[in-house]
């Protein structure tokens, strides 16, 4: 099964891609089949989030409605720094086995 | 016409030094200076503005280490936007951003990386690029970057740098 990631940013170009980018292919090594999307926050609302498992904006963020997904912060994943983003991965990963996405 | 601008991800021409007192006066004096180069797209300042309102991109950089300035990554949708480019800007003052992961956060910032990306599918992701640079490079590198006098400098120092 792929586990679908939506991940938000304010201009969906830069941020959020790189979020895109780092949960691929940290699940791929991972050994998850982890497929992400980049897009504005603007542009997130209930019925696209209906196609995704978890949100991954880049930080708390106020959509106008209650997520009914698993939301994670991934804004430390921006760093790079493997400190930093582990603890993110870590959360992600502890969603995935909970919700038994694999 | 604007001259024609270099192909790689800084051009000499779009490295600034500059002096305000807030974003809104930074961000013009700059818009202004990319929109003649033909970077930017006349409504990119007022997108670029406001989307900083919104949603801020202060970069804490005690995380990195507590003797480096703050810094920013300000950037709008790729449609403002003519080029593929990192914009260094070296402030001569901080003036206050928020935190971009952290938006209650304030940060006096000291030095910006202005993000125009007409193509965010296209290659390597800019940001990353940038993160690596400012997280790996030697705290040398950077101080002599944080503070540079003049745009030259600036330039070269960051070209040697996004080489590695």
């Amino acid at each position: 099964m792929t586990v679908k990631i939506l991940a938000a940013c304010g201009a969906g170009v830069n941020s959020s891609h790189q979020i895109k980018d780092a949960i691929e292919k940290e699940f791929k090594k991972r050994g998850y089949n982890v497929q992400a999307d980049a897009v504005m926050v603007k542009d997130v609302n209930e019925d696209m989030m209906k196609n995704y498992d978890i949100f991954t904006p880049i930080a708390k963020t106020d959509l106008g409605f209650t997520p009914t997904i698993p939301v994670i912060n991934a804004g430390p994943i921006l760093y790079r720094m493997p400190a930093m983003a582990k603890p993110v991965y870590d959360k992600i990963e502890g969603v995935i086995k909970k919700e038994n996405l694999k | 016409m604007a001259e024609a601008l270099e192909s790689d991800l800084f051009d000499s021409k779009l490295v600034f030094v500059e002096d305000g007192d807030n974003q809104d006066t930074i961000f013009k004096q700059v818009s202004d200076r990319l929109l003649a180069a033909g970077a930017v797209k006349s409504d990119f300042y007022q997108h670029l503005s406001e989307r900083e309102k919104s949603y801020p991109t202060g970069i804490d950089m005690s995380v990195v280490n507590p003797a480096y300035p703050n810094v920013a990554i300000p950037h709008t949708e790729g449609e403002f936007v003519n080029v593929r480019k990192v914009v260094p800007i070296r402030l001569e003052k901080p003036i206050e951003f928020a935190n971009m992961i952290a938006p209650d956060q304030k940060l006096q910032v000291s030095f910006l990386f202005m993000i125009l990306n007409n193509d965010p599918e296209g290659q390597a992701n800019v940001l990353a690029q940038i993160m690596d640079f400012l997280t790996t490079s030697s705290a040398e590198t950077l101080k002599s970057l944080f503070q540079a006098e003049d745009p030259a400098t600036i330039y070269k120092i960051l070209v040697a740098g996004f080489k590695k």
